[in-house]
């Protein structure tokens, strides 16, 4: 099967959902839940799109990293789409348009067909913020994505005049073949990563993320927080390790702007009395922390990292919102109690919580260890001590929190949880214990998808 | 038995304890009864093996991921032995306890698991299981502790442990950069010496005092042993918190030393010679017992109260094993036995009081003797032993750190050391006379009963084995000198029934017998006098005023009232850094947010162009 009809089908059931707009939420379960089967029948390698080959047309990779991509965020995505199909059916259509953006993301080795998808998925995503009811916040959102995307662009113009192809992988080799220093590429290489940047939450360029996720539904919370986080986090990976030449003044901006995401997206947190707010500023700090990990090198632990975070913000953001619905606001002071009478709930979101904080017995203390461990061997005793320090704020933050679900005396919240979603949350937090303890197959994975990934971007 | 199945036999038992208590909470805790003693019975059993010098090596069998190793050395035996003891120990007094908590089977699942971590941090040679276990040791705490009275106590717990923790990773991972290995020994030994020696030694120390709850990192020891469930407390000062220690002696003992000074301090002999790191470590081992004594001295709770006494003996521990050679090598471990014992013996009578009146504050209570004349009993051990007063470990255990300080000329820690000790003399007998003697208050006269049977076992034995270890100590000194020697050190001179320190011989027994010889005739003398009357509280000469409040009439209430004024302004030093350094997290938070993410989008634009500027500047 070819990979490319994760794209198209979903396109076209798109389309066709506008015709039966009554079923279009059924056509989106079935639709996202085929793309996840079907990726078990699709075939290692380059697609080339309308027969012309590699540099000169647009080509799909399905390797090993894209594939792992597809499966994690076609797999949350589904589930998204299962627990709210019934509550957002408006915007079936329009989520059918996201798994067509997100997967064409993460397929795609050009850099203008990303540019295409990056604004498909964008749009996609303007659209569903709006069921969140805050224009304001989703008019802010689309605003700076454009933005972003702009400064890609022409950051891509700029190298296309410069090197004459759009080719990730091509693109890659006539770099290092053209004898310019870093200081050339630096100017269209930070434009991009800004554009990039936008999506990925990074420090300065992210504020659009407080209006959308404090504000978010049972829908858009998971969505923008997990599914679009780690889709955009693949991406960002594939750029960073693949075609990025981050040297001289651009890897002291870049560290610069990674530091104080990581710092200041922990004391935001750390600061923050309500649980939406806490779970958005964390995952900032973690979105920065997938890229450092990226740009160190260390591609399989950066999957984990990102897969460890997807599935875990998409627990929490779940539960939250869905208590948030019911109780009507989402301090910390009305949620106090909440999982005294819901304890299976409360153990999954421990769980999660405490694999985010990287708790021995949970898939985040494996991921962290090599994480630091690599970090070591390779000589870099910074970011470490940055990691830890502030890992100590997390937990912080985490376990106030936690704590202050699990105990208290009377006048408890009361929450109903559906059915579907308890299993979804408990199976989550059952594989994130279990590969949190046997921790073999994670190893060596990881340890693989180091080898694969080094294979240039464009043609396998 | 080998090591990793203990550690799942305890694991499995944790789980098997979580859903007998969902079916019936006491029959859960009873099963952290039976796994305890059965895991400290097959500690028991390893020492045997290691005794009979056939290994040391006794298990290292990989499986898992490659690295998971287990080992029993002397000092892990040593460490291991003393603490599954306590938890056995203290196992008991779950049934009693288990069902006034909020989540019992939960209580029962973690108390085992906590058990688990300590065989992983003690039984193994290689830091990354160490770690494991460390902080798996931190969340199973975590959630016990607010099954007492608070949350805030969990969470600064946390914090602390954490920090501790963290500093501990990362001087592994130097370790692990210089040797390519986890291996505990390989790791220190080639690390010593070094300038990476330097690092690990302060990330290490920073990691013991976190756990040990040692100035400047004691904020949050009185806090989480006031307010977690009694015998959670009687856990964490008698069994956890020797986990700093343990983490003390692979700091200062079997990192060598480092940082010279001898060419500053010229004028010291060979004998009395030490290095910078020792003289560090030991001044804030000093500053943690005057700290702790000071803060005691002051409190009404007693478990605070005893919260505080264990800091400062934190403190003697440090001080000792900074010191090192023979006398502070075995000083410091066998403070570490004494106080273990001692402490988890006194937080248990305590917590036999507790249970019957609900409370543990003094000026609240009085007169238990009457009806609880064992646990009075219990604690008037305990305390002897903490005060430092023959014939009980403790004393035995001052006796050589005494020695050791004096031996290296530390006038100033000498000082310190001393007032500690008398120090505890002011605070550890209020709760006895508060507590257990004087009047009855009528509020608890009709509830309070002696503890039952299977309570007060566990706490006979801790008394009889403080008592002990007072009267025979050559058996454990004689453990502890292979622990020495394991170390490399020499081990203390001992004869059939004498100790041999520097300033001359003790002979421990013989100090007992005359003790006891003196407690017989003061017995006698009590059964042939007449007795004493019993009067009700209000039956007394007021100087013509009527009494309304009879906690006034409490004679331990403000006792140190005028010592108090003399450092009260003072007492919340550390308290107020820790949060001024939260309150400053907290700010830039709400800085960040302010300046960032605001609902303008122009602000985003104004950075990107700064960013882009910045990487422009001196190009256009």
């Amino acid at each position: 099967m070819s990979a490319i009809l994760l794209i198209a089908v979903p396109l076209l059931a798109a389309f066709i959902s506008i015709l039966f707009k009554k079923y279009a939420h059924y056509i989106l379960v079935f639709v996202s839940f085929a793309s996840v089967f079907a990726l078990g029948y699709m075939d290692l390698g380059t697609i080339t799109v309308g027969g012309f080959n590699a540099p000169f047309g647009i080509v799909l990779i399905l390797d090993d990293y894209s594939l792992i991509a597809l499966y994690i965020v076609n797999t949350l995505f589904f589930l998204v789409a299962i627990l709210n199909c019934n509550e957002f059916k408006k915007v079936g259509s329009i989520m059918l348009v996201a798994l067509a953006g997100l997967n064409g993301l993460l397929l795609t080795g050009d850099l203008f067909n990303l540019f295409v998808f990056l604004e498909v998925a964008g749009i996609a995503a303007y659209l569903i913020t709006t069921t969140n009811k805050k224009p304001l916040a989703s008019f802010n959102y689309l605003i700076q994505g454009t933005v972003g995307s702009s400064l890609y662009l022409l950051g891509l113009i700029l190298l296309y005049a410069m090197f004459g192809t759009l080719n990730m992988a091509d693109m890659a080799s006539s770099i290092a073949n053209s004898g310019y220093g870093a200081g050339v590429t630096a100017f269209p290489f930070l434009l991009m990563f800004i554009g990039f940047g936008v999506e990925a939450k990074l420090l300065p360029f992210n504020s659009w993320t407080k209006g959308i996720l404090a504000n978010s539904n049972r829908l858009t919370g998971p969505m923008i927080a997990s599914v679009y986080a780690a889709a955009i986090g693949f991406v960002f990976g594939r750029l960073l390790t693949n075609v990025f030449v981050i040297e001289d003044t651009f890897l002291i901006i870049v560290t610069i702007i990674l530091i104080f995401s990581v710092v200041a997206g922990e004391a935001m947190a750390y600061a923050s009395t309500k649980v939406r707010e806490i779970l958005l500023y964390s995952s900032v700090a973690q979105a920065a922390l997938v890229v450092v990990v990226f740009m160190s090198g260390f591609t399989g632990w950066a999957v984990y990292l990102i897969i460890g975070n997807a599935a875990a913000k998409l627990v929490l953001f779940l539960i939250t919102n869905t208590a948030t619905k019911q109780l009507g606001n989402d301090d910390v002071e009305t949620f106090k109690g909440l999982f005294v009478n819901n304890k299976v709930i409360g153990l999954a979101f421990t769980a999660v919580t405490l694999s985010v904080i990287g708790l021995p017995m949970f898939l985040g203390f494996v991921t962290k260890m090599n994480i630091l461990e690599n970090m070591f061997v390779s000589g870099d005793y910074i970011w470490p001590a940055i990691i830890l320090i502030t890992s100590v704020v997390e937990g912080i933050y985490f376990i106030r929190l936690l704590l202050n679900l699990w105990y208290k005396e009377n006048d408890l919240p009361e929450v109903k949880f559906e059915f579907v979603l308890k299993y979804v949350v408990v199976i989550i937090a059952v594989l994130i214990m279990v590969f949190g303890v046997y921790t073999e197959p994670v190893q060596d994975s990881a340890d693989n998808l180091v080898a694969y990934s080094y294979i240039e971007g464009g043609n396998l | 038995m080998t090591v990793e199945l203990l550690i799942l036999v305890a694991l499995a038992s944790g789980i098997l304890a979580y859903f007998v208590g969902r079916l019936n909470k006491v029959l859960g805790a009873v099963v952290t009864i039976v796994a305890s003693m059965f895991i400290f019975i097959m500690i028991g059993y390893m020492m045997q093996d290691i005794n009979a010098g056939t290994t040391f090596n006794y298990n290292a069998v990989e499986y898992m991921p490659d690295f998971v190793t287990f080992m029993v050395t002397y000092l892990g035996l040593f460490f291991a032995i003393l603490v599954t003891f306590i938890f056995a120990m203290v196992s008991f007094f779950n049934p009693f306890f288990v069902e006034k908590y909020k989540y019992p089977a939960l209580y029962s699942m973690l108390y085992l698991f906590s058990l688990a971590g300590v065989l992983g941090v003690f039984l193994t040679d290689n830091f990354m299981v160490l770690f494991f276990f460390f902080e798996f040791i931190v969340w199973s705490g975590l959630f016990l502790i607010p099954l007492g009275k608070n949350n805030k106590a969990a969470i600064s717990y946390y914090a602390f442990s954490t920090a501790g923790s963290f500093a501990l990773l990362y001087a592994i991972f130097i370790m692990f950069a210089q040797t390519g290995s986890y291996n505990l020994h390989l790791g220190l030994a080639t690390v010593s010496g070094t300038t990476e020696g330097t690092y690990v030694l302060a990330l290490l120390a920073f990691a013991a005092f976190a756990k040990l709850g040692a100035f400047p990192l004691n904020v949050w020891l009185p806090r989480a042993l006031g307010k977690a469930p009694d015998a959670i407390t009687a856990v964490f000062s008698g069994g956890l918190e020797k986990l700093g220690a343990f983490v003390a002696v692979l700091a200062l003992v079997k990192l060598a030393p480092i940082g010279d000074i001898a060419g500053t301090l010229g004028g010291l002999t060979e004998a009395t010679f030490l290095f910078a790191s020792q003289y560090i470590v030991a001044t804030l081992g000093a500053m943690t017992i005057v700290f702790g004594t000071l803060m005691a001295i002051r409190q009404d709770d007693a478990k605070k109260l005893l919260a505080y006494s264990s800091m400062s003996n934190g403190g003697y521990i440090l001080v000792a094993l900074s010191l090192g050679g023979t006398l502070g090598l075995s000083g410091g471990l066998y403070h570490i036995v004494a106080h273990a014992l001692a402490s988890a013996a006194a937080f248990l009578a305590i917590g036999a009081v507790s249970r019957v009146t609900g409370t543990t504050k003094m000026s609240e209570l009085g007169g238990m003797i009457h009806k609880m004349p064992v646990t009075y009993m219990v604690y008037l051990i305990a305390i002897i032993s903490m005060a430092g007063i023959p014939p009980m470990g403790g004393f035995i255990s001052k006796w050589l750190i005494f020695q050791a300080v004096i031996d290296n000329g530390l006038i100033l820690i000498a000082v310190a050391v001393f007032f500690g000790s008398i120090g505890s003399f002011l605070y550890v007998f209020r709760p006895l006379a508060a507590l257990f003697l004087g009047q009855e208050l009528p509020q608890h006269r009709d509830k309070a009963k002696e503890a039952p049977f299977f309570m007060l076992l566990p706490m006979l034995i801790l008394s009889g084995l403080i008592v002990f270890t007072g009267v025979m100590p050559n058996i454990f000194l004689d453990f502890i000198n292979d622990v020495i020697a394991e170390l490399g050190g020499t081990g203390l001179l001992l004869g059939d029934y004498t100790i041999t320190g520097v300033n001359g011989v003790l002979q421990p027994t013989l100090i007992a017998s005359v003790f006891g010889v003196g407690v017989l005739i003061a017995f006698i003398i009590f059964i042939l006098l007449k007795k004493s009357k019993k009067v009700g509280l209000m039956d007394t000469y007021t100087a013509g005023n009527f009494i309304y409040t009879e906690e006034l009439m409490h004679y331990s209430l403000d006792f140190y009232a005028p010592l108090e004024r003399l450092y009260e302004k003072h007492i919340n030093i550390t308290k107020d850094f820790y949060k001024k350094l939260e309150n400053k997290v907290v700010d830039f938070g709400r800085m960040i947010k302010y300046f960032f993410f605001t609902n303008k989008p122009e602000i985003t634009v104004f950075w990107i162009i700064v960013l882009i500027g910045f990487l422009l500047w001196g190009e256009l």
